[in-house]
């Protein structure tokens, strides 16, 4: 725990953390300092005077809060009559030249000019000259767009373009109301993490080309979950609706802090995989292409299964924790030989040292925590022998040619359990839907070897069943999510002591030993 | 028997069974225009073939027309399909069934052989309809109960409590005045009624029983479910009660009957109380001694009508908006002419009376038409009563309906025997 | 605060309105005088000839929706959803996109109102940052055969005239 120290909020006593900046201390216990151009990743910067307020100790009358550090015994006045007036002069001086076009801005409901607006400001503009016109709809590349008539200045885009990205391509140029954030001349924004300015952003100055227009933000549902896109796990908003009389579906994914694993952002990759949850989902169950009840081809299933004789269950490193469990124990079961082979997923010199990583799956530390085998040569030796493949949500055109799988597969019935229409579900004899990772619960491990819980964010029309439902209704001993995560504290022991439910939300470091089999 | 016999039989029970059924028209159309013109309003008056309305009469062929056409369902919920469907037929059939004793006109004399004028020329009378009117409310109760309705189950529960309170009072205020009839036969009743009560006033139950009358009159609207005791129906609170699961066809038939119950106990209203088909002041026999002079008087009075009436069609058949060549107005001119034409053809009928043998079959017939036709009017009458106090009393409330029938009508009906029964005692 | 008493007087307790059949028969002559009057003079009858003779809709009646246009012909709405997020029945569903004529930035691609859910509360024609929606076509009677045709898209929103004049419905409160 950190250390706490004790200061007056108008004349309030409050326990606040100690070596952290007014702003931060104390909004951590839920008092607001109104401030634009602070951001904790980014550091102060002190350019929008938004946070000044009044300390009595013989300072100046007011001190930008984000600069100052909270110190012990520190009276912070906040409500008086001149912190008051000078917030709202700074309220006006922003508005002075801003297009009020709230309309059609894609920040309305999430704008902090509006919400200071409505909690320092209200009152009408005094201003009679017209207003300075400037750039409107700017490309600035990698899908950001540009409103320099909404922009505020305050930075942050500029600040995290040099410290986050050290790319650098954003830049304040003129000076006073002239000022506009722009790029160089022939040089776009260009690096993996560019729509993060369209979240720092605290005006509608940043939007995203591709959210731009399709949804007002008070309209969507947020819930948190964790992306899928690389080995990162990076925690996200889930940004979702369903309009009426359709279907439930996500509109963006935005980053939600997680200290221990990626910070407050991510990368634009993981951010436009939502489309991935919406589009090129498999719906209905198929008996090669025609389609049939889920029911049916379960029943067909079983059948199969009763009669192959050498069996190879492969699946996917994107599986949760519980589906590999609840697969592993009906491969066992079944007498099966379970692969996770998936090379395919794995990029080469594709990750940074920031957040993106080489393995473009969620769960791989998972597979070997649970000791899966993962290598080629079990998987292209069994599967030669086996006459049914029962594959999990795995995409083999990924690790392997479509000739050289279909030449592997030769004499082989092959039943996938997929969430998505690939390629490879096309070639299997018999395709079975599932949830995809917005659609259930679970728990992945990163490749930091921390272990992290999802819920269920979303809920669709067709409400499918994920993996572990089906692989149970196939036969596997693990019927519940109960006995599921039973079965996983046995093997992971710091999830002893927990309930799927309360699993921390910056997740739980694994230990040593198990970090070690990981590495294995 | 002759042939004669033959074609009686089946005129009178055609007579008794189809006329209800005509009336019924008469009644509904009656109903909403009347509605209409009580609340200020027009009533239904836009269904028309061929831009003829007939003052509105149309709107009863469409609306049947739809109902006759309308999908009969029967929810699946209703477990006693049998009795669900039985349940419309015995409100329709004892209603068409109790107008069977009425007689229509004093019994026909045609050379050696007499006809009694009713559908079924029994001697049990008013018991007859007393014992049928019981009977109907069956039909409510087993359609409130076998729709399986939390709804339909009150208004049958509801009707069957408030039969049973105002059949007693009903028959007992019947008693005094059979005290005074000294029969129960509906035609010797009738013909009781011809006699004049000191030379001038008509003998009529409702002046010899005034208080029997409207007691009477009371329990038969409550036996006809009419407003102000609807408490079956209750739209407003039980939205339909008994009828509420029931449509198309059956609905129709449900509505039939109520009409043609009302038309019934009309018409025993007017037998009883009201001198039945006597023409007021003259007897059957001054009838049939004076048939020339009054066919006479009819012929110069007809067209005198008829030529008030057109103008009141004249008057009344327009539109009244701004209308180039105003259809009505023409249609108007061609229901006048149909009606002087009926007038003419009356006209033609009462001169072949004047030319006829006086005393005669002929007279007979004329004096038996003439009373059918006075029967009808006052049962047009006593339908317009009906109607007018529907749309003049709101429904009572449940517990009051009981306390008017236990409380106030059960003890005046007593009294009102002992009162009659002494009187005639010391009168004989 | 002291309460004021008003002390209502009872009506029914006298003998001769316990009677109570007196009291029916002046009710029965005062409804018998309306269906007398009304016979001998059927155009004393309190009716609108409806459809022939149409009532006078004022500029303030909320009506059937429209959009209105810029003058060159172009819709006003600009897409902010605002009537959407307000209606109480959900009957308004838009897409925006990306508009290119300088206009605004923004324009509904497509802007569906469901009249068989509208209730006609008016307030989307209050939450109309830019007046762009308005219920003044003074159509009151919205009859069709099928139900798709009671969902409204951008093209009839936009093709029916307001019934009024600019003052007038200005004059009317808005």
């Amino acid at each position: 725990m950190a250390e706490k120290i004790k200061l007056f909020v108008n004349g309030v006593e409050v326990e606040v953390e100690a070596k952290k900046n007014l702003i931060d201390a104390i909004s951590a216990v839920g008092i607001e300092i109104p401030h634009l151009c602070y951001h904790p990743a980014l550091g102060a910067d002190g350019n929008c005077r938004m946070c000044l307020v009044g300390i009595e100790d013989g300072r100046p009358p007011l001190v930008p809060a984000c600069k100052t550090p909270a110190r012990e015994g520190m009276k912070v006045l906040l409500d008086a009559e001149h912190i008051k007036k000078i917030q709202h002069d700074v309220m006006e001086l922003e508005l002075i030249n801003h297009p009020i076009d709230c309309p059609v801005c894609d920040q309305a409901g999430e704008c902090k000019l509006q919400d200071y607006y409505m909690s320092y400001d209200q009152k009408e503009s005094r201003m009679t000259v017209p207003q300075v016109t400037k750039g409107k709809k700017l490309d600035f590349g990698s899908g950001v767009i540009h409103d320099q008539e909404r922009c505020v200045v305050c930075g942050r885009c500029v600040r995290f373009c040099r410290q986050i990205t050290k790319t650098g391509e954003l830049g304040a140029i003129n000076r006073s109301d002239d000022t506009r954030i722009n790029i160089f001349p022939g040089r776009p924004l260009n690096n993996r993490y560019a729509l993060n300015v369209v979240d720092l952003c605290p005006v509608g100055a940043m939007t995203s080309s591709d959210f731009r227009f399709k949804q007002r933000v008070w309209f969507l549902k947020k819930a948190p979950g964790i992306c899928h896109g690389c080995a990162k796990g990076c925690n996200i908003t889930i940004d979702h609706n369903r309009q009426k009389y359709e279907d439930d579906i996500i509109y963006r994914f935005r980053p939600l802090l997680n200290k221990q694993v990626n910070g407050y952002f991510i990368c634009d990759e993981g951010r436009l995989s939502y489309k991935q949850e919406n589009d090129g989902r498999l719906i209905e169950a198929r008996l090669s292409t025609q389609p049939r009840s889920i029911d049916e081809i379960l029943t067909a299933s079983t059948k199969e299964i009763d009669r192959a004789e050498k069996i190879v269950i492969s699946l996917s490193p994107n599986c949760s924790l519980e589906q590999m469990i609840t697969i592993k124990a009906l491969s066992e079961k079944l007498g099966a030989t379970l692969t996770g082979y998936s090379e395919g997923y794995i990029k080469q010199d594709d990750g940074d040292d920031f957040l993106i990583q080489d393995d473009k799956s969620a769960n791989r530390a998972g597979l070997q925590l649970l000791e899966i085998d993962n290598s080629r040569d079990t998987f292209t030796g069994a599967i030669r022998e086996a006459d049914l493949l029962i594959n999990f949500n795995n995409n083999l055109l990924l690790s392997f040619a479509e000739k050289e799988i279909s030449k592997l597969l030769k004499g082989t019935k092959v039943i996938t359990v997929t969430s998505h229409d690939t390629p490879f579900t096309t070639m299997a004899d018999m395709a079975i839907p599932v949830a995809s990772f917005s659609e259930y619960a679970g728990t992945v491990v990163n490749s930091d070897n921390i272990l992290q819980s999802f819920g269920k964010a979303i809920t669709k029309n067709i409400d499918l069943d994920d993996i572990s439902g089906i692989a149970a209704r196939l036969g596997s001993p693990l019927q519940t999510p109960g006995e599921r995560f039973a079965a996983l504290q046995q093997i992971i022991s710091a999830l002893n002591g927990f309930e799927p439910d309360n699993i921390p939300a910056e997740g739980l470091k694994l230990k040593e030993s198990e970090a070690a089999n990981v590495t294995a | 028997m002759s042939l004669l016999d033959y074609f009686m039989i089946a005129l009178r029970v055609s007579f008794s069974a189809f006329i209800p059924l005509c009336f019924v028209a008469v009644c509904v159309w009656m109903e909403r225009r009347g509605a209409g013109y009580f609340q200020d309003r027009s009533g239904p008056n836009r269904a028309n073939i061929c831009g003829f309305r007939a003052a509105g009469l149309v709107q009863n062929l469409s609306d049947g027309i739809k109902l006759a056409f309308k999908e009969d369902m029967i929810s699946d919920h209703i477990k006693h399909k049998f009795f669900f469907v039985i349940a419309p037929v015995i409100v329709f059939f004892t209603a068409v069934v109790s107008f069977a004793v009425v007689p229509y006109a004093d019994t026909l004399i045609l050379g050696d052989s007499s006809y009694l004028m009713q559908g079924i020329p029994v001697d049990l009378g008013i018991l007859w309809f007393l014992a049928l009117a019981g009977f109907s409310v069956y039909g409510i109760i087993l359609a409130g109960w076998s729709s399986s309705n939390k709804y339909g189950i009150l208004g049958g529960l509801r009707s069957a409590a408030q039969v049973i309170s105002y059949e007693i009072p009903m028959g007992l205020a019947l008693v005094s005045l059979l005290v005074v009839y000294g029969t129960v036969n509906l035609n010797e009743i009738a013909q009781f009624q011809g006699k004049l009560l000191f030379g001038f006033i008509p003998m009529w139950g409702a002046i010899l029983q005034p208080l029997s009358m409207i007691i009477f009159i009371i329990a038969a609207f409550a036996e006809c479910n009419r407003t102000p005791f609807d408490l079956a129906e209750g739209e407003s609170e039980i939205v339909a009660g008994f009828h509420v699961e029931y449509s198309a066809m059956k609905f129709a038939v449900f509505f039939l009957g109520e009409y043609v119950a009302m038309f019934a106990s009309s018409a025993i209203i007017i037998t009883l109380f009201f001198g039945g088909y006597q023409v007021p002041f003259l007897s059957t026999d001054s009838l049939i001694r004076y048939a020339k002079p009054i066919a006479f008087l009819l012929m110069i009075t007809l067209p005198l009508f008829m030529y008030f009436f057109a103008g009141w069609i004249r008057r009344s058949n327009i539109s009244h908006y701004p209308r180039e060549n105003d259809p009505r107005v023409f249609e108007a001119t061609i229901y006048i002419k149909c009606f002087w034409g009926l007038i003419v053809l009356l006209e033609l009928i009462l001169l072949v009376i004047l030319f006829c043998e006086s005393g005669g079959s002929a007279a007979a017939i004329f004096v038996a038409l003439l009373q059918v036709c006075t029967f009808l009017l006052k049962v047009t009458m006593m339908i317009f009563v009906y109607i007018w106090v529907r749309w003049t009393i709101p429904r009572f409330r449940y517990d009051q309906l009981q306390k008017l029938g236990w409380q106030v009508l059960l003890p005046l009906a007593l009294l009102n025997i002992f009162i009659t029964s002494a009187v005639v005692v010391a009168l004989s | 605060m002291s309460a004021t008493v008003k002390t209502i007087e009872r009506k029914g307790s006298s003998l001769r309105e316990k009677l109570y059949l007196i009291e029916i028969a002046k009710g029965m002559a005062t409804t018998f005088g309306h269906l007398f009057r009304n016979l001998k003079d059927n155009r004393k009858l309190y009716v609108r000839h409806y459809p022939e003779v149409q009532p006078e809709i004022p500029a303030r009646w909320r009506g059937r929706q429209r959009l209105t246009t810029h003058e060159d012909g172009t819709v006003k709405c600009v897409a902010c959803f605002m009537c959407q997020t307000n209606c109480p029945a959900n009957c308004i569903m838009i897409e925006a996109g990306e508009r290119l004529d300088g206009k605004a930035e923004k324009m509904p691609v497509k802007f569906n109102i469901d009249l068989l859910e509208c209730i006609y509360c008016g307030y989307c024609v209050e939450a109309c940052p830019l007046d762009a929606i308005r219920m003044d076509t003074g159509i009151f009677s919205v009859t069709d055969n099928n139900r798709d045709s009671f969902v409204l898209g951008l093209k009839e929103l936009l093709a029916t005239p307001g019934a009024y004049s600019e003052e007038e419905y200005k004059k009317g409160g808005a």
